[in-house]
């Protein structure tokens, strides 16, 4: 019964957030979990077939909505926490829209995005039957300390999920050594040749995480993914049992998985590797993946994945969280060759992180190029980039604190393109600007 | 007039944006018509010499990867302690800060420090997290930056940086951040530090110039409105 009335309360908490315009995607769940603390473990028992897990630094939820758009399209019920709220009151979030009034819930599979830092809490109360695990980059210094930190509680949370197959990206040296604790059964994918050109970006994963050296690289992708090997202790990339070859980095998107050919109409190199985890997944749980490009079609990436806004040109935005996915957005934008407005708005919020010091981190200074017309800056802390742009030698035309005002600006230009960069509580305010934006303009 | 700037070990502590500090530091140089030549020194790098160098810069790094580099920097003890004691100047952030000192002590071993200063270092048990802003008695600006720091220092009778405004500083109730001793200023602020403190990388730089130049006067003063309405904002902010 306290289930029950926890599920109402919860259903009714997400109603009344819609009514007043809120998106709640964890609040009635921790609401939901104060009632009844017990509701997140039921899922073990709901869930028919398998507990996919999936964590990582960076393309947590493209990866794990891919895999929930793969298994929906197969014609299963898929108990999924799409919005990425990604901590224990999320997962509860996530079951309470999955649950009828009646509080049952028909789910074949669930596919859960989990914050790293949450994984001990959350592994405690689900057992899950495969764990994905993206990468590892430097994020949000302040809340893990460091990423060694990180790297502990992972393996913690490894030991406490108990019977798990790993599916790991063989690139990431920070991400294989998960792989070689005894008892552990890891499958890896990854990208088996150089495709991007070679460029020295920030790489904190560089030494070996075993003995300490300095890894040896015979190509990487970015960050410390790629091809690589310790001299001193011979820990290295493992051939990958998913393997990516003959990458086109274009739109389309081509490349082989297993000599199979993909092609993917998403922006940005970094996809190739949600894809392959997904490929890779689905292969360890036993669903076919002979038409997985046809199982891909129903998804739809999340607010701010490089995504569309029309108005008299397009305006992309993009989410970025590290210096690793800011990295990635500032490549991605540098392959649009058209002229283009940029927008980069940085905060310091909880969820940000309130040390802003990896902006430092970034390669900022890649975004100026002759197809770049405008740069504006705003945000809560739109000092501290236009001072990382200032000491780059690079002229800001515009410091706002209206995102409004910066793509009103923008829009007035003779570029082709806006780009918006923004990091986490950036996201929804800017999205709301645009929105707003377009109904002023269709009004 | 031209200053030589070696960054130690950038491919082991290079946590916190510390080439923000870095940049700071040459671009208000040669903004004033002053050259400035960068050298890094890394780990695969022979042959040590800093006969020639104005301003050294040792930055923070993750637990590992520091003792890695003072293991390095232990066997050039010698150079790097003249090199203070004969005024050069010498900027270390976080774990550069703790690496100066006698030693750090952590939960199972204790990494020997340089022994540059008289001060020790002992980990603490949660981190200390957070914006912080000192005041300093040799600028009128405020110090603000940020600090994430495991380690709680004691500085003995050294001079510290700065008086705490907001924040923890050296543990959590030093009351102060930091250490300066002839030219070297050492701080847990990482930030990066400089960029938002014009006058403290001002006071740097003018101590190494004057040092290699001792006919040379003062700064010229250079348009840092970005960077005090920065400084600024910090103070406002967190300063109840």
């Amino acid at each position: 019964m306290r289930k029950l009335i926890a599920i109402w309360a919860g259903k009714l908490l997400t109603f009344v957030g819609k009514l007043i315009g809120r998106k709640s995607s964890s609040s009635p769940g921790a609401f939901a979990l104060k009632i009844y603390p017990a509701l997140v473990s039921d899922l073990n028992s709901i869930v028919k077939k398998k507990i996919i897990v999936t964590c990582g630094t960076n393309g947590k939820t493209t990866t794990n909505n891919l895999m929930c758009s793969a298994l929906e399209a197969k014609g299963y019920k898929v108990l999924c926490n799409r919005l990425g709220a990604n901590m224990l009151s999320g997962v509860a979030t996530a079951y309470l829209q999955a649950a009828d009034m009646s509080g049952r819930v028909q789910a074949d599979y669930a596919c859960l995005e989990i914050d790293e830092a949450y994984t001990p809490i959350v592994f405690k109360q689900i057992k899950p039957d495969v764990i994905i695990i993206t990468n590892l980059f430097r994020d949000q210094l302040d809340r893990y300390g460091e990423i060694d930190i990180t790297v502990d509680i992972i393996k913690k949370a490894i030991e406490e999920a108990g019977d798990v197959r790993l599916v790991l990206n063989a690139d990431d040296p920070l991400c294989v050594q998960f792989g070689r604790a005894s008892g552990v059964r890891a499958v890896y994918y990854g990208i088996s040749e150089k495709v991007l050109p070679q460029v020295d970006d920030t790489k904190e994963g560089r030494f070996c995480p075993i003995c300490g050296s300095e890894l040896e690289f015979e190509f990487y992708h970015y960050s410390q993914l790629g091809k690589f090997r310790c001299p001193a202790c011979g820990y290295r990339r493992p051939e990958p049992d998913y393997d990516i070859t003959n990458v086109y980095v274009g739109t389309p998107m081509r490349f082989d998985i297993n000599g199979s050919p993909m092609k993917i109409n998403y922006k940005g190199f970094y996809n190739i590797y949600n894809l392959a985890g997904v490929y890779a997944a689905l292969n360890v749980i036993g669903e076919t993946v002979n038409d997985f490009g046809k199982l891909l079609e129903g998804y739809k990436p999340q607010i701010g994945r490089m995504q569309e806004f029309m108005f008299n040109k397009p305006v992309i935005l993009s989410l970025s969280k590290n210096p690793a996915g800011f990295n990635q957005a500032i490549a991605t934008v540098n392959t649009d060759e058209r002229k283009k407005d940029v927008i980069i708005a940085i905060n310091d919020l909880a969820n940000d992180g309130r040390d802003v010091s990896w902006l430092w981190d970034v390669d900022f200074h890649k975004i100026k190029n002759e197809r770049l017309n405008t740069l504006t800056t705003t945000g809560i802390r739109v000092y501290d980039i236009s001072l990382r742009f200032k000491y780059a030698g690079i002229d800001v035309d515009m410091m706002t604190d209206s995102m409004k005002a910066a793509v009103k600006s923008a829009l007035a230009t003779d570029s082709k393109v806006v780009y918006v960069l923004v990091n986490y509580t950036a996201l929804y305010p800017t999205e709301g600007v645009l929105n707003e934006l377009q109904k002023e303009e269709g009004a | 007039m031209k200053i030589k700037i070696m960054h130690l070990y950038p491919d082991l502590l290079n946590l916190y944006g510390d080439r923000g500090n870095i940049e700071c530091l040459r671009r208000r140089l040669l903004w004033r018509g002053i050259d400035a030549e960068v050298v890094s020194y890394t780990c695969d790098d022979k042959g040590f010499d800093i006969s020639d160098v104005d301003i050294i810069f040792l930055g923070g790094g993750s637990d590992r990867e520091q003792k890695i580099v003072c293991s390095r920097l232990l066997e050039h003890k010698a150079e790097l302690s003249a090199f203070v004691e004969n005024g050069g100047s010498l900027v270390a952030v976080c774990g550069g800060y703790q690496l100066l000192g006698k030693y750090y002590k952590l939960e199972d071993e204790t990494i020997e420090g340089l022994d540059i200063l008289n001060i020790y270092t002992e980990q603490g048990k949660k981190r200390l997290i957070g914006n912080i802003v000192l005041e300093a008695d040799f600028i009128t600006q405020k110090i603000v930056g940020f600090e994430n720091h495991g380690g709680r220092t004691y500085i003995g009778s050294h001079k510290p940086l700065g008086r705490v405004v907001c924040g923890y500083g050296n543990a959590e109730d030093a009351g102060a951040e930091g250490v300066i001793y002839k030219n070297v200023v050492a701080t847990y602020l990482h930030g990066p530090l400089l960029p938002k403190n014009p006058q403290l990388c001002d006071y740097i730089l003018k101590n190494a110039i004057k040092h290699k130049y001792p006919e040379f006067t003062d700064l010229e003063p250079i348009d840092d409105l970005l960077e005090n309405t920065a400084n600024d904002y910090i103070v406002k902010r967190f300063v109840k």
